[in-house]
């Protein structure tokens, strides 16, 4: 990896799903040594079996050619071990040895039955940073409960408060946020670790509740109670201070454009495109913010008759030249289409043995002058046991019998 | 315990929530935080919601959560005087924040180079080149950009944005990941890093957007709400006195939801298990009785017994009284601008729940800071009144 | 008892010295004054000295005193949406004055007019009025005191000209516009008609007195540059006494005579030295012996004392610290002392004028505000909804 800001840190990821792995990732993308361990021989649940909606279709085993899994697995090396053995806890003892971050991701109560709860790993080395990422926290009465991370979207009020202003819950789609954000989350918790590290000279525990770092990125809807005593009302795309601010048609079916105006100036430009410009005029109603609060209607027909005269990306573009906020709605095969992304070089094309070359998102985040690069493809099951298990000093034959006696594995039953 | 960023500065120069979220997670950790604001205020004070609704620029909820224990100082830095503070500024801190205009954070930046002066991490909507990067963007704007927008909506209806600000301080909380990492970089190998946190880059490089399936299998996302009904029972369900949310549609979950319901001879039914796409309808009439005879929070606790993944759905009047939350002490109250009130708790701990030594401190008030931060990078009496009069500070 | 202005809706806008001076006058005795401050900070609120050197942008001492009794909203008038604000503040306002450059004064002055009808009584203040080659010329307070002809005087020959005290200038210039909006307001209110007034900094300071213009434009010559003590007309200016300076102004009889009274020496009353005009020049330096040798036994109170009792026009020239302490202030409670939040006690000017009496209650000063504080009340009391005062917010046009 060129990023050297982590060089020199060994991480050791055992999660699933996407908040853990991402995390990984990230770590990866920045020079550490990420060492996935996989469950073995139960299957990872981002690695399916049997085909599904985000499997590529072709050769190979189906738990090499899933989305979901590629979305959060790159620059890392991979074994696949079962930790219930004896064996298999002799290896991870060992890799927990010269380790600065443990990360896991198992329901409460589960890894001290393996045998690495906080308790046994800070004996096996006292330096290392061990964070849990049970979704409701280790403690309290939710520590034995299951969810994904929809599940948090719910109960930190956030589902709530998206979804269309008249209907129903359950027109609201489940969404995943809190794994986007608790990948960063979890980074900046082992960070803070580390740093603590240098300071105290021994290890760090933390129990990291995803819904305790959910929570925090809401503040208004904790706020509109806690002050207000208000339950917030769902908004859709509309805001109640800003005029125009919505989602409207374009000359494509069923695809939309973004567009709004937050002041006067850019109420201006607006005007000027969609000519309107009388609606500038200082003795027009809606010349102010206060005046367009009350013609929201009015307004929200005139921007929909000019971008229903383009697709997005022109409108957006025609818009935007004029200073207004305006993008289109993007669908997935869109994204392709952007000249910012494949200017900037952002794309990254990837050759993976399964999935063959395909061109996917790039990074989060850019860094000079050691920039970021995709070395390691999402790793096959277990692709690099012989390499690690070398390097901890096992010689070919007892790694042969690690295979033989199911410790180790490379490839899961359908 | 000492606090882990407690020898850390940061200089925080933003005009979203993104910037200021970023730092929030520092300040949360005891770093010293510096938010540098023009004479208006970071616009992240003008957000909403408001006490009693009076607006108050110490008073927004998103200043008063995500600026605590920071300092507030007002430097007019589109003046050369400005500049002159802002470079002394640089000096004394370790990593500085950028959320501003591209032409803006290029003239900031400039002044930085050489290895004494700190890493830096701009933050924009489209990144710092390309023929976007000067385009104005909001919270749902970038979004739209994301797929996420197209994936939340329903077929043939306008696609849906998340929370207000909830795409923002993701970007800012991706940010800090990537800060701290270059700090820890520094920390090292004493090499300035300058990262640059493009919005739409960092939102669909991350999960939850359709683009990677798409890519995988040209197959757009199925734009159909809350329900998914081919491969069920996943989403939102409505129950006795509200909604829950299921994640039982795969194995082992899903046995586990007809043991816990009592059906268990679902699992043997020839309709579930060679055509369950296309009966959802039959199996309803299973778990339709069971949802409308109990409360969310019976069918959490319960399902959940089972190793059911379900949660209630809850809305800003649940939380404080959450049970998880009272236990973990996940809310704290704070004395600020506006009184006593509730904030999020920092998102981890490290060691123990709620060490005391992570206390919240309230927000700053604009400006509250100048004076004292101005004496510390050694300008006179006399200077500083100077440079108050002239509005260079405020 | 009400106030006299009780009742008068005055609009200051532009936050600068002239400007707050101007609604000083009017909220000393009762009017309701509006004060619209710009987003980018009212220069009056920048200006030291403030308590323990520490500024703060609602603690400096010409905000303390000029901006009593007002409200303080801010708006960027800039805006569309800020103009729509100050349109509907302004429309029953009995008086609007502002102090902001040309251009912008002239877009707020069009959303006061109604065809070529004006809805309200405008006063502009700008430094070379709203015409002319020089208008958008940008001046301050010393600028404006060289345009005046008064720096020139206010000096020795050869020697640079002098300003007075900081602000003196543009604080007389806000005195001239409040002085012609009261005329605006009563005339509105005789014969119902409103009136844009024009007042040009450098027009209101040489049109007035204390310039060197008029006595030029009548005789042609240059009064001579002699600050201080006059060697002509003596004695003029300060001469120093036992514990400071007595200004004096007693060159001219019948002061000259009661002075030489005053002093037990009658005789240079009529001594032809100090009395004819072709010789009195040549022996300033005699009388000034004979002066400071008698003033130089004597406090200035004293001099003060006695020579007042004479009917000589003369004065201690005192300093800050004696102001507070001078018996007639004490007597009249010209200053007044007042506990303004966050700061703890005040002393500023008390009122100008007494109207019934020494201690009428016409007029009244509350504290000064903090920058904003009354935005959302006075937003509120001009119809605004709760959300509608939230947007205006969030787009920075108020704060």
């Amino acid at each position: 990896m060129s990023n050297k800001s982590l060089e020199g840190l060994k991480i050791l990821e055992m999660t699933e799903a996407w908040a853990g792995p991402v995390c990984a990732s990230l770590m990866g993308d920045m020079g550490a040594d990420v060492i996935k361990i996989e469950s073995f021989p139960r299957h990872s649940l981002t690695r399916p079996t049997s085909p599904r909606y985000a499997t590529m279709p072709g050769e190979g085993p189906v738990y090499e050619r899933d989305a979901l899994h590629h979305q959060g697995n790159r620059n890392k090396r991979n074994m696949a071990i079962d930790i219930r053995k004896e064996s298999g806890k002799e290896i991870f003892k060992k890799l927990l040895l010269d380790a600065d971050v443990f990360i896991e991701g198992y329901a409460a109560g589960k890894i001290e039955k393996l045998g690495f709860g906080w308790q046994d790993v800070q004996k096996i080395n006292p330096n290392i940073t061990m964070i849990s990422i049970a979704g409701w926290g280790l403690e309290g009465p939710y520590k034995n409960m299951v969810t994904l991370g929809a599940g948090l979207d719910a109960t930190t009020g956030h589902l709530s408060l998206r979804g269309y202003p008249q209907g129903d819950f359950v027109d609201t789609h489940p969404n995943f946020h809190s794994d986007a954000t608790g990948s960063s989350t979890i980074f900046f918790a082992a960070l803070t670790a580390l740093l603590q590290r240098k300071k105290e000279k021994k290890g760090t525990f933390i129990d990291l509740s995803q819904w305790e770092g959910l929570v925090w990125q809401f503040p208004a809807i904790l706020a509109e109670w806690t002050m207000n005593k208000r339950i917030p009302e769902r908004l859709g795309n509309n805001d109640p201070h800003i005029v125009p601010h919505g989602v409207y048609r374009t000359i494509e079916e069923d695809k939309w454009i973004v567009v709004a105006a937050e002041d006067d100036n850019q109420w201006q430009g607006l005007c000027e495109v969609i000519g309107k410009i009388e609606w500038t005029d200082l003795m027009h109603q809606y010349s102010n913010i206060v005046g367009r609060i009350k013609g929201r209607t009015e307004i929200d027909a005139a921007i929909e008759s000019f971008t229903k005269q383009y697709d997005g990306f022109t409108a957006a573009e025609i818009l935007q030249n004029n200073h207004v906020i305006a993008s289109p709605v993007v669908t997935p095969p869109d994204v392709l289409l952007s000249n910012q992304l494949h200017e900037r070089d952002w794309h990254q094309t990837v050759n993976h043995k399964w999935t063959g070359p395909i061109m996917v998102g790039g990074h989060l985040w850019n860094v000079e002058p050691d920039t970021l690069s995709w070395d390691i493809p999402t790793a096959l099951v277990g692709q690099h046991n012989e390499e690690i298990l070398t390097e901890l000093g096992f010689d070919h034959d007892y790694i042969s019998a690690l295979y033989a006696n199911g410790t180790i594995g490379n490839h899961y039953e359908n | 315990m000492v606090q882990p960023l407690n020898d850390m500065c940061v200089i925080e120069i933003s005009d979203s929530i993104a910037g200021s979220a970023c730092t929030k997670t520092f300040s949360d950790y005891g770093a010293r935080v510096i938010k540098v604001e023009p004479f208006s205020g970071n616009k992240i004070r003008r957000m909403p919601p408001f006490k009693e609704d009076i607006p108050d620029i110490n008073g927004g909820a998103y200043h008063l959560s995500f600026d605590t224990g920071k300092e507030s100082v007002i430097i007019d830095y589109s003046s050369n005087s400005g500049l002159e503070i802002l470079d002394r500024l640089y000096q004394l801190s370790d990593l500085v924040i950028f959320d501003t205009e591209v032409e803006k954070t290029k003239k900031l930046r400039n002044i930085i180079n050489g290895n004494n002066y700190p890493s830096t991490v701009s933050i924009t909507p489209h990144g710092m080149s390309g023929p976007f990067k000067d385009r104005l963007e909001n919270d749902m704007s970038i979004l739209a950009w994301t797929t996420r927008m197209y994936r939340n909506s329903m077929e043939n209806m306008s696609p849906l944005r998340n929370a207000p600000g909830s795409t923002l301080v993701q970007i800012g909380h991706t940010a800090a990941a990537v800060a701290v990492g270059i700090y820890w970089g520094q920390k090292q190998d004493k090499i300035r890093r300058d990262a640059e946190v493009a919005g739409v880059e960092a939102v669909l490089g991350n999960v939850d957007t359709g683009f990677v399936s798409w890519i995988f299998t040209g197959n757009l996302p199925e734009r159909i709400g809350g329900q998914l009904k081919t491969r069920y029972p996943t989403g939102i369900y409505p129950c006795k006195d509200g909604h829950v949310i299921l994640s039982a549609n795969e194995e082992p979950w899903f046995s586990r939801l007809c043991n816990a319901i009592g059906h268990p001879e679902i699992l043997q039914d020839s309709r579930f298990i060679e055509d369950r796409e296309n009966n959802w309808q039959a199996f309803m009439e299973y778990l339709g009785p069971y949802l409308e005879k109990h409360d969310k929070n019976y069918i959490f606790t319960h399902l959940q017994e089972h190793g059911v993944m379900v949660a209630p759905v809850l809305n800003a009047s649940d939380l404080l009284d959450d049970p998880q939350a009272k236990a973990r002490k996940s809310f704290v109250k704070i004395d600020s601008a506006i009184g006593e009130h509730y904030l999020a708790g920092a998102p981890f701990h490290l060691n123990k729940i709620n060490d005391e030594s992570f206390k919240l401190k309230s927000a700053p008030k604009l400006g509250a800071h100048t004076n004292m931060l101005l004496n510390e990078l050694g300008y006179t009496k006399e200077e500083i009144i100077a440079l108050f009069r002239a509005k260079i500070t405020g | 008892m009400t106030q006299p202005l009780n009742g008068l809706k005055i609009i200051e806008i532009g936050g600068t010295v002239s400007v707050s001076a101007a609604g000083k006058k009017f909220s000393d005795f009762g009017a309701n004054v509006i004060k619209i401050e710009p987003p980018s900070v009212s220069d009056v609120r920048k200006i030291a000295p403030f308590p323990d050197d520490i500024f703060h942008i609602d603690k400096g001492a010409v905000h303390l005193a000029f901006d009593t009794s007002k409200r303080s909203i801010v708006i960027d008038h800039l805006t569309n949406s800020g103009k729509e604000i100050i349109q509907r503040l302004g429309k029953d306002a009995d008086l609007i004055i502002m102090d902001i450059p040309v251009t912008e004064a002239q877009d707020l002055i069009n959303i006061f007019k109604d065809g070529d009808n004006l809805l309200t009584n405008v006063v502009t203040i700008t430094p070379h009025g709203m015409t002319g080659p020089y208008k958008d010329r940008v001046e301050n307070d010393l600028t404006l005191f060289g345009w005046s002809t008064r720096s020139h005087r206010h000096s020795i020959a050869g020697r640079e000209p002098l300003r007075y005290g900081p602000y003196a200038g543009v604080v007389q210039i806000g005195s001239t516009a409040a002085a012609v909006g009261m005329a605006a307001v009563w005339s509105k209110r005789n014969e119902g008609m409103n009136r844009l007034v024009d007042v040009s900094g450098v027009e209101a300071l040489m049109g007035n007195v204390d310039s060197g213009f008029f006595l030029w434009a009548v005789n042609g010559a240059l009064q001579p540059r002699s600050a201080g003590q006059s060697s002509g007309l003596y004695p003029s200016g300060a001469y120093k006494c036992k514990d400071g300076y007595m200004l004096f102004s007693a060159g001219r009889d019948p002061v000259y005579s009661r002075l030489c009274n005053a002093i037990g020496r009658p005789d240079l009353a009529t001594d032809k030295r100090f009395t004819d005009p072709e010789e009195k020049p040549k022996n300033f330096e005699i009388f000034k012996k004979i002066l400071e040798d008698w003033l130089a036994t004597r406090t200035k109170y004293e001099a003060f004392d006695e020579l007042q009792e004479q009917g000589v026009m003369c004065c201690p020239v005192l300093d800050a610290s004696e102001l507070e302490n001078d018996p007639q202030s004490v007597y009249r409670k010209s200053y007044i002392t007042r506990n303004q939040d966050g700061i703890g006690d005040i002393t500023i000017a008390g009122p100008p004028f007494r109207m019934n009496g020494l201690y009428s209650d016409a007029w009244e000063s509350k504290p000064a505000p903090n920058l904003s504080e009354h935005t959302t009340e006075i937003l509120q009391e001009h119809g605004y909804g709760t959300q509608e005062i939230i947007a205006l917010f969030r787009a920075g046009v108020t704060t």
